[in-house]
């Protein structure tokens, strides 16, 4: 260690000189480059080979395999999966290292209720769920969730302590408010099924921002303000002033858990697409980037560089906006904007010091700009853990999706790190003498962000309705980035799928 | 002037009693006794004050000069003084031993400084006057310090920073006085430069006095501590009282030797006399060996599996002499086989069956510690069972933590065991709470081995019995992603301790 003369005068006086240790780390899962190749209509190979399936799916996300899951249990076969990575997951990929597996996005599954049919059965197939019980090994372990708050963790998200009179009655009649939306029926998961039954007020509820609903209520206070906006931020990755207050009152109405949950594993729900790509590995085909599908007669061409599909019918599990720059003839414009996030996994070397509640699954500072992190280790049932790995979640939920993105894409590794060690340092001064690894992934596109009228948008609506054979299947259908949604689009498209092809033969 | 060097004396003869009644509180805080304590190191002090003030006679010349320095060495020993005795207490042995040395030290050079001040003022001043103020002085800053030091010091400051201020004062009467002294000085710079060297050094220690109370928190016991050792795991620290040694990790009573046995045999043998098959038995914690050793006087089993997370821990109960011959060298047996794992990990990992397994986990007090009484936890131990096979929990207190002892027993039964709840005085512990878990209907066992101290056969059928204040309560079952029982706990032992 050198030895500065700023360094020795509180050496003299006997303080120990705690330099920072360096921390290592980089970006991973980059592939903005071949994106951009569809961006950009780059030529690309024209395949030589062909290959007649009946069915094909492109994007290997939950969606896209979802609706594998459901062909193969339906015992149909004949379809192929194309993935433009490496691997199948898409939101739900996971990384590991010698400390920890750990999520790179999707990192959790709420318990589901008893009419998520689809949800139970994959849940039932994975022995997650068994005669109606949900293994608690993979419910969230206590203590789940806490708030850094006055200097201090307390337990819980929702803040609590120290407020006046005025804020708790405000917390408390937003409460009851959403408790209300929740008895409707009208905002449920998969949401198509309570959207079904809406009336006027849910119409005018998609044509406010959830501010502007809020401001209404009066519910106005700093506390209840915050809570809004962190789960807006959390859901859609958007600011509370400019999402559609349907989707705001979504997050807080739409699901009623059965059991003390969510499900969650270190590797977040790459545990789930693991499984399910190992089931379906035969029918996986990764580093296959569509560049193209069109249509030729009854039939659609699928391009990758490596193959030409002929295909009876597509189902569409990459991103909806994407198909605009692929599928010919071009569907117009996609209207959903969508947030970038920067994903953070931090190897810690030994536990920050803490005050006040215990370390918990879940970890939101107040008044950060981040979602605060998640304990990738915190389901290890080891009672002694020297070394972890926390996953910081960042959502770029200011303004427009596209200006957020040339901030998050403009930052280098050292300039995100320092953001995000200088995040935790408000709850954890001592994180930088804990930390030796920070690797980091940069989602341009991480999830749908329904502003206002999007709920209700007719364009929107229109791509549910599956045409010539063509199923979109991605979550942003629904406008929710919920596992349980992907999966319940994923299933639908496959449904019409093999109801096409069975009545094509 | 000449007030200034009158407070010198008043100053120093403080410092000095203050250093005295910091080392005899020390002592009787960590080895007790304190009426022992405080004489021998009153004693040992003023006999060494003696020495120090026969010594002052072979100082000739440059007596300023050697005054500084006394007043230094003084500030500097006086000032670390209950540091370094605290961090020797924790780390270190011997602790007696550098205990006197230290009063020693500091008695010397305490006993050098009024001689050679009256030696430097005897100029000034005629000797009747001379003796006079300087041993008022002397008693008057004596009592200014025993005034201070219990009303003030101990309670504000504690005993590591007052040592700290005190030293702070014997180095700044050195420091003045080479201010004062200027003239009689020779090697003024160098005299100055070492006074600011040690009031930078106690300022530094006050700096950091707060971590070293934290280290050292023997202070917290009050019998005769005999080990102490901190491992990444927890802190261990056995005390003696006469012929009773007692066991404290993080600070909880483990064991006390004199009652122990009602314990371990209460833990153990209910469940393995009923099993007179066993081959293989289990033991989850309890790294002390002493449900070890229970075991081994069931001559049939085999292999016996201790799996505790500390390997200091069952290091030291297996080589350490006292602690050794409190399990009766049980670690060292060559029936047992000691793992040194995390518990709920290492179930997972291995595929052996056992006949019977004990659990001897420290209570559940945290969500860590919650997960080993968890269903999933009883369900995994179910499947290392063979088909006869029976567990015994330890399980808290039915009478201090009821709703914790029954949440135990309803998570056992949610985690497939048939439960036989029972309950022993320990009396240490209070009322001690267990659970046997079979899988089939089970009865007491008709013979126990033999030497048992407590249990013997209608003895241990009374266990099973609980008085209405102790019988079931209301509970809900403590799973991983609901840890009830971490709450109970705590909210229960709260209620009772202060």
């Amino acid at each position: 260690m050198k030895l500065t003369r700023r360094a020795l005068a509180p050496a003299l006086l006997g303080m120990t000189l705690k330099g920072a240790p360096r921390i290592e780390g980089g970006f991973a899962l980059e592939n903005v480059e071949q994106g951009h190749l569809l961006r950009d209509r780059a030529r690309l190979m024209v395949p030589r080979e062909s290959e007649r399936v009946p069915v094909v799916i492109v994007g290997g996300g939950v969606a896209g395999l979802s609706a594998a899951w459901w062909l193969d249990r339906r015992g149909f076969k004949d379809f192929v999966l194309l993935e433009m990575e490496n691997g199948a997951g898409g939101n739900a990929r996971s990384g590991e290292n010698e400390v920890s597996a750990y999520p790179w996005a999707a990192h959790y599954v709420p318990v589901p209720d008893p009419e998520a049919v689809l949800v139970r059965e994959l849940f039932t197939e994975l022995g997650v769920l068994r005669d109606g019980v949900w293994d608690e090994r993979w419910l969230c372990h206590s203590p789940k969730e806490r708030l850094f708050i006055h200097g201090r963790w307390e337990e819980g998200v929702e803040p609590h302590s120290a407020l006046t009179g005025e804020e708790l009655r405000q917390m408390e009649r937003f409460a009851h408010r959403m408790e209300e939306f929740r008895a409707t029926g009208r905002f449920t998961v998969p949401m198509e099924r309570g959207l079904a039954k809406s009336t006027e007020a849910e119409r005018a509820l998609d044509r406010m921002t959830m501010g502007q609903w809020m401001e209404r209520e009066g519910l106005t206070s700093v506390p209840v303000r915050w809570l809004a906006d962190y789960s807006t931020r959390d859901d859609y990755g958007t600011r509370v002033d400019d999402i559609s207050a349907w989707a705001g009152v979504h997050y807080f109405a739409g699901r009623q858990p059965e059991e003390k949950g969510p499900l969650t594993w270190p590797e977040g729900n790459a545990w789930v697409t693991k499984r399910l790509s190992e089931k379906l590995r035969t029918r996986i085909r990764t580093n296959a980037m569509v560049f193209r599908v069109e249509r030729a007669g009854a039939r659609w061409q699928v391009f990758t560089e490596g193959r030409r599909y002929e295909a009876d019918c597509v189902i569409w599990a990459a991103p909806t906006w994407l198909a605009s720059w692929v599928v010919e003839p071009a569907p117009p414009r996609w209207p959903m904007d969508t947030a970038p996030w920067l994903v953070s996994n931090l190897t810690l070397e030994r536990w920050p010091a803490n005050k006040g509640y215990p370390e918990c699954w879940d970890n939101v500072i107040y008044r950060s700009p981040s979602l605060g992190y998640v304990i990738a280790t915190h389901q290890n049932v080891a009672r002694h853990q020297e070394k972890t790995v926390w996953t910081h979640y960042w959502a770029l939920a200011d303004g427009r999706g596209a200006d957020q993105r040339r901030i998050l894409l403009g930052g280098d590794w050292n300039y995100w790190s320092e953001r995000v060690l200088t995040d935790l340092e408000r709850a954890h001064p001592d994180i930088r003498q804990c930390v030796s690894r920070i690797d980091m992934h940069r989602i341009a596109h991480a999830m749908p962000r329904p502003a206002p009228g999007m709920i209700f948008d007719e364009r929107r609506r229109a791509r549910l309705r599956p045409k010539d054979g063509f199923a979109y299947a991605n979550c942003d259908l629904s406008a929710l980035s919920l596992f349980e949604e992907a999966q319940y689009r994923g299933v639908e498209a496959a449904k019409y799928a093999m109801g096409q092809v069975g009545r094509g033969r | 002037m000449v007030y200034v060097l009158f407070l010198s004396v008043f100053l120093i003869a403080a410092c000095g009693l203050i250093y005295e009644l910091i080392a005899g509180a020390l002592a009787s805080y960590l080895l007790g006794d304190s009426v022992l304590q405080f004489s021998t190191i009153i004693g040992t002090y003023l006999f060494a004050m003696g020495v120090g003030s026969w010594l002052s006679k072979f100082i000739t010349r440059a007596l300023v000069s050697r005054f500084i320095s006394i007043e230094l060495m003084a500030g500097l020993v006086g000032g670390f003084s209950s540091t370094i005795l605290f961090l020797a207490f924790t780390y270190a042995s011997g602790f007696r031993f550098l205990l006197y040395g230290l009063v020693l030290v500091i008695g010397i050079l305490v006993g050098l400084e009024i001689p050679l001040l009256m030696r430097i003022l005897r100029e000034r001043f005629d000797l009747r006057e001379l003796v006079a103020n300087v041993l008022t002085l002397d008693y008057l800053g004596a009592l200014g310090a025993s005034l201070l030091f219990p009303l003030l010091l101990v309670p504000k400051l504690g005993l590591v920073r007052s040592a700290l201020l005190f030293g702070l004062i014997n180095a700044g009467v050195a420091l003045w006085s080479t201010f004062i002294f200027k003239a009689h000085l020779g090697n003024l710079v160098a005299q100055r430069t070492a006074s600011f060297a040690v009031v930078g050094l106690l300022l530094a220690g006050m700096v950091w006095a707060g971590d070293i109370t934290d280290t050292a928190d023997a202070a917290l016991y009050s019998d005769d501590v005999i080990f102490a050792r901190s491992t990444p795991y927890q802190r261990m620290v056995v005390t003696r009282w006469k012929e009773d040694y007692r066991l404290y990790l993080n600070g909880h009573l483990q064991f006390s030797s004199r009652d122990e046995y009602r314990y371990h045999e209460s833990l153990v043998h209910p469940g393995m006399a009923s099993l007179p098959g066993a081959k293989r038995a289990l033991v989850l914690g309890g790294g002390d060996g002493m449900a070890v050793r229970e075991l081994l006087k069931y001559p049939g089993l085999e292999s016996i599996t201790l799996v505790d997370l500390d390997p200091e821990m069952t290091k030291e109960f297996a080589v350490h002499p006292l602690l050794k011959s409190l399990n009766a060298g049980a670690l060292t047996d060559k029936r047992v086989k000691v793992i040194n794992g995390d518990a709920f990990p290492w179930l997972e990992a291995t595929d052996e069956i056992f006949d019977f397994v004990v659990v001897d986990f420290p209570d559940p007090n945290n969500y860590s510690l919650g997960k080993l009484y968890t269903s999933a936890f009883y369900r995994l131990l179910r499947q290392h069972l063979s088909a006869r096979g029976l567990v015994a929990v330890q399980s808290t207190s039915p009478m201090f933590a009821r709703q914790s002892y029954w949440c135990i027993v309803e998570t056992m039964k949610a985690g497939g065991f048939e439960v036989y709840p029972y309950h022993t005085y320990v009396p240490s512990f209070g009322e001690w709470g267990f659970v046997l878990g079979s899988q089939h209907k089970w009865k007491p066992p008709e013979t126990l081995p033999d030497g048992l101290r407590f249990l013997n056969v209608e003895t241990m059928r009374s266990l099973f019995d609980f008085p209405p204040d102790l019988g079931p309560v209301e509970v809900e079952v403590n799973r991983l992603n609901d840890q009830v029982l971490v709450r109970y706990y705590d909210k229960e032992w709260r209620e009772i301790t202060r």
